[in-house]
């Protein structure tokens, strides 16, 4: 069976700098993560994955369609989605109408229909109002539905970016940093609830994340970035103890197993 | 096809071109430097230029009702007359800074320019109303200096005047010094860093702020000059005469790459000579159907194609990068 | 309660002051402050609309029967609206400053102009002009051309960052601006500076005069343009272009087509002022380049900054201020000014009379611009009356969740 997402080969410059040196990455179902240093190329495969860039060299397919050289947004129909590292959302927009936006791929009507409101229109609109509750329902921010999106709290604000973008009904979500600026027990929530969506919805999901203990508990893979390159994968457990990935991490002098005794 | 004539009219309308390209570059500057510091769009420079011959005409209106306008030789009037604009359009630039721009820096991009636009009308009128109530008109012809029209024919078919020739002079003079006040001196390197990144500029001890209204009085003064050399050359003026030659010289900033000194220059002088071509030759090759009248469609046009196809301009942009 | 009978009254007054003082400005402006009231005021929506309903059907032409100057104003203020709530939608709700603007309302003058008036006979030999109840169907057909221009100008320029879009299409509305005063040869389709006239004017029902028949046709259409403007905004287009506006790259990312979204608002904006374009040629019988230049784009401009971006009202207002400010007040104010230099008054010692001839305040249009663009730029940027996303809300209770869609 064909994977559901695969890109290999990727590789993307900018001017001198490579960000990513032939990176293969192929993910089927569950909640993997991606995780490295700072700089590794993290958010920059992210962009290459949704078309933000085009990569210099590589394929990347998805239900077997290539996506190179797609707009976002013809990707994002496809059924692939994210969410920003810096939060994105349509600030002056309430928080239902920025998850209807996140709607707009799956919307069947035309210029004609929003000119002339015929009653299909009336049904097709309350459907999506409906469902836009239903997904502030399921992030839990049914009762802020009509609040306006920057006076949200930044836990608030996150979650609705993530009911923002399952409002175009993916089948694979790109979070990038989900839990940046959480606390452990939001974080653990968060946690929670995507691994409800994937049970509940069949969404793949993939995470950039830098929260250890979130990666470790939630992913069923991890694959390690560093410089550009993948340089591990694997259970969680496997990637942990992975000395390249420590010394990615912690430099090269920190890599000893055996404590030195004090003299 | 008369080629005869089409190779025969070529070096004056070099000439032309050449002439109206070093108003067009000195023009543009104006527009360039403020881009290259503030990455914004100077709209209200066409009335910066304008307002330069316009206190250029006064000085000389007066002068001439003193009657010392025949007295005094011409050369000192003419540094007078351009010195007087460069310094009115400069203090008029910076003045248009500190009120209407420098409030909304931190404002989207379009809030500022929407202000700009408002400058550039209000400007216009105010022009109109104090020549209205000053003299009473507002159309004003340039006073002829007799020096002016004396022609030297270089070949059988091209002659210069010496207005023309006061003209380019004077715009090299102007150029070469900015080239050397922004290349060689503290200030002009300052104006580069913060052109470069306002933040480390900031960091390393630079007066933003005040680089940026030095910035607004050189372009403003570049732009007086060139105001004052658009009277000397086309004798009349009114409060709205700045528009056109000011959407022809951003073009020019464009064209050469905005925010590149050198780059205004060398889009002035091809934008310049393209205009005249395209004046001299539409028309004798078209058999009248297109007319010198659409040169400014021909600008416009260029404008429009750089921006769609070259946005980076001939010598390529110099902005501020991005946080 | 109290608001109520004070709106009925404020309304009722200032049509009899208007009936007592038929060539005062100022109670003229009394009037439509009269209706602003009863726009704003807190009274039921029914009174509202009854009193704006009687006030611009009933109200008004009868004011214009006692000084047909007002219904001209009346009618001028509303070609503006369209024009304004056109324009809205690009700057407003879509976020993309247009600076040509002017030119797509010309495109729909010259359309009717050409083929409404004898002129055709130039370029056709013969036939023209088309009997006056083809002006009704040359309405849908400005509106098409429009559009078409609409999107034939947007395409190359959509992904143009905000600034240099302004630029281009400022070159673009002064490229039609030129070409209307040129196309005069080799084949005669503008007419040159000369402009065209005699323009057919449309049959009107009833046998109304055409000051009252325009009136009705331009406030008609600017009731259908209100009403489109609200169901766009009120579905996912509208809701596209607010997403596009706030973060166009997160729009994007959440599957908004941009270029599609973008052309469909220039074209949306554009269609509004071909339609006018065409009422505002018969209308005038006589159109020339000059009514269709950078000042009259700008005008509009700064009626859709005065009102409030993406505002249906604000656009509204805005375009009543400044045509007020610029139809009444400054030519009300250069009248008042030759009063009193005839009539030789003194002020401070300094007669009137000696004022200079060319200070005519009528004239002073871009400085009136050219503050209104500078003062709300820096004081309010979000205009006089700012957009508020119509209040379509989520009703919940704890145990059922509903949706009210309005």
């Amino acid at each position: 069976m064909t994977a559901l997402f695969d890109a290999h080969g990727i590789t993307k410059r900018f001017g001198g700098l490579v960000a990513i040196n032939r990176v293969d990455y192929a993910l089927d179902r569950g909640i993997s993560s991606i995780i490295g240093p700072n700089g590794a190329g993290k958010t920059t495969l992210f962009n290459v994955f949704t078309g933000l860039y085009e990569p210099d060299a590589g394929e990347v397919t998805f239900r077997g369609r290539s996506l190179v050289g797609l707009r976002p947004d013809q990707i994002t129909a496809l059924g692939v989605c994210r969410t920003f590292q810096n939060i994105r959302l349509f600030a002056n927009m309430t928080a239902i109408e920025n998850v209807l936006v996140g709607m707009h791929a799956r919307v069947r009507l035309g210029l004609w229909d929003a000119l002339t409101h015929p009653p299909r229109f009336h049904t097709v609109e309350r459907g999506l109002w409906q469902r836009g509750s239903e997904l502030l329902e399921r992030v839990g921010l049914r009762d802020k539905a009509n609040e306006v999106a920057r006076n949200l709290p930044y836990g608030d604000q996150r979650r609705l970016e993530l009911a923002r973008a399952l409002g175009s009904e993916p089948a694979l979500l790109l979070l990038d940093e989900p839990t940046a600026g959480m606390t452990q027990g939001e974080a653990g929530h968060l946690m929670g609830l995507l691994r409800r969506l994937v049970a509940d919805l069949g969404l793949a999901i993939l995470l950039i994340e830098h929260n250890m203990r979130v990666v470790m508990e939630v992913s069923d893979r991890v694959t390690v970035l560093d410089h550009g390159e993948k340089i591990a994968e694997g259970l969680p457990r496997e990637v942990q103890g992975d000395a390249r990935v420590i010394e990615a991490y912690l430099g090269r002098r920190s890599v000893s197993r055996s404590p030195r005794a004090a003299s | 096809m008369d080629y005869e004539l089409l190779i025969g009219i070529f070096p004056q309308v070099v000439l032309d071109g050449i002439l109206l390209g070093f108003m067009y570059a000195l023009i543009a500057l104006g527009y360039t430097m403020v881009y290259g510091v503030l990455e914004f769009i100077n709209f209200a420079h066409s009335e910066i230029f304008i307002f330069g011959a316009f206190v250029g005409v006064e000085i000389l209106l007066s002068l001439q009702s003193a009657g010392w306008l025949a007295r005094l030789p011409w050369v000192v009037v003419l540094i007078l007359v351009i010195l007087a604009g460069m310094l009115a359009s400069g203090l008029l630039a910076v003045t248009v800074e500190r009120v209407a721009y420098r409030p909304l820096r931190a404002a989207p991009r379009l809030i500022p320019l929407i202000s700009a636009i408002g400058v550039s009308f209000f400007l216009q009128d105010i022009i109109r109303l104090f020549e209205s109530i000053w003299r009473n008109a507002f159309n004003l012809v340039y006073p002829t200096m007799d020096v002016m029209n004396i022609r030297f024919e270089l070949t059988s078919t091209l002659d210069v005047s010496v207005r023309s020739l006061v003209v380019i002079v004077a715009a090299l003079l102007m150029l070469w010094s900015l080239h050397v006040l922004v290349n060689r001196t503290k200030i002009g390197t300052a104006i580069r860093a913060v052109a470069e990144d306002q933040a480390a500029a900031s960091l390393m001890g630079i007066n933003v702020n005040r680089i940026i209204s030095l910035t607004f009085l050189i372009g403003g003064a570049m732009g007086g000059a060139a105001g004052v050399l658009f009277g000397i050359q086309y004798s009349l003026i009114n409060p709205y005469t700045g528009f056109i030659p000011g959407l022809k010289a951003f073009t020019a900033a464009v064209l050469g790459g905005i925010g590149n000194i050198p780059g205004a220059m060398l889009g002035g002088l091809v934008l310049g000579l393209l205009e005249a071509f395209a004046a001299s030759y539409m028309s004798l090759l078209t058999g009248g159907a297109f007319g010198a009248e659409y040169k400014d469609i021909f600008a416009f046009s260029v404008l429009i194609l750089i921006l769609i196809f070259r946005p980076k301009g001939l010598l390529g942009e110099v902005v501020r990068g991005r946080a | 309660m109290i608001h109520a009978m004070a709106a009925v009254a404020a309304v009722a007054l200032s049509v009899a002051l208007v009936d007592v003082f038929p060539r005062s400005i100022l109670v003229f402006l009394a009037f439509q402050l009269s209706l602003l009231y009863v726009y704003v005021a807190r009274i039921p929506p029914w009174l509202r609309t009854g009193l704006l309903g009687v006030a611009l059907l009933v109200l008004m032409p009868l004011i214009g029967l006692r000084n047909g100057y007002y219904l001209e104003v009346a009618t001028q203020v509303g070609i503006f609206a369209a024009l304004a709530l056109g324009l809205n939608i690009v700057v407003g709700l879509a976020g993309l400053l247009d600076l040509g603007y002017v030119a797509f309302f010309a495109v729909g003058a010259y359309s009717w102009a050409i083929v409404g008036s004898p002129h055709a006979n130039l370029i056709f030999g013969g036939g023209f002009p088309l009997a006056p109840g083809w002006f009704y169907v040359f309405l849908f057909v400005g509106l098409a051309v429009a559009a078409i221009m609409g999107v034939l100008l947007g395409l190359p320029v959509l992904r143009l960052r905000g600034d240099y879009l302004a630029i281009v299409t400022l070159g673009f509305g002064e490229v039609i601006r030129v070409l209307a005063n040129n196309l005069d040869k080799p084949i005669n389709l503008t007419n040159g500076p000369k402009g065209i006239t005699p323009i057919g004017r449309p049959p009107l029902p009833f046998g109304i005069p055409y000051s009252e028949g325009f009136y009705f046709l331009v406030l008609l259409i600017v009731v259908v343009v209100i009403l489109v403007n609200r169901r766009l905004e009120d579905s996912h287009i509208g809701r596209a272009w607010e997403a596009m506006r706030e973060d166009e790259l997160a729009a994007q990312a959440m599957g908004v087509p941009l270029v599609r979204a973008k052309l469909l608002a220039f074209a949306c904006g554009a269609s509004f002022a071909g339609v006018m374009g065409v009422v505002f040629s018969a209308k005038q019988v006589f159109i020339n380049p000059e009514s269709f230049t950078f000042l009259e784009s700008i005008g509009v401009l700064a009626m859709v900054i005065l009102g409030g971006m993406g505002s249906i009202p604000g656009a509204v207002v805005g375009a009543t201020v400044v045509t007020v400010l610029n139809l009444q007040v400054l030519k009300g104010f250069s009248l008042w000014l030759n009063e009193l230099k005839n009539a030789g008054v003194t002020v401070l010692g300094y007669s009137l009379a000696n004022l200079p001839t060319q200070l005519e305040p009528a004239k002073y249009e871009r400085m009136v611009f050219g503050i209104i663009l500078v003062l709300m730029m820096i004081f309010r940027p979000q205009g006089i009356f700012p957009a508020r996303r119509r209040q379509r809300e989520l009703a919940h209770t704890d145990k059922e969740p509903t949706v009210v869609v309005p």
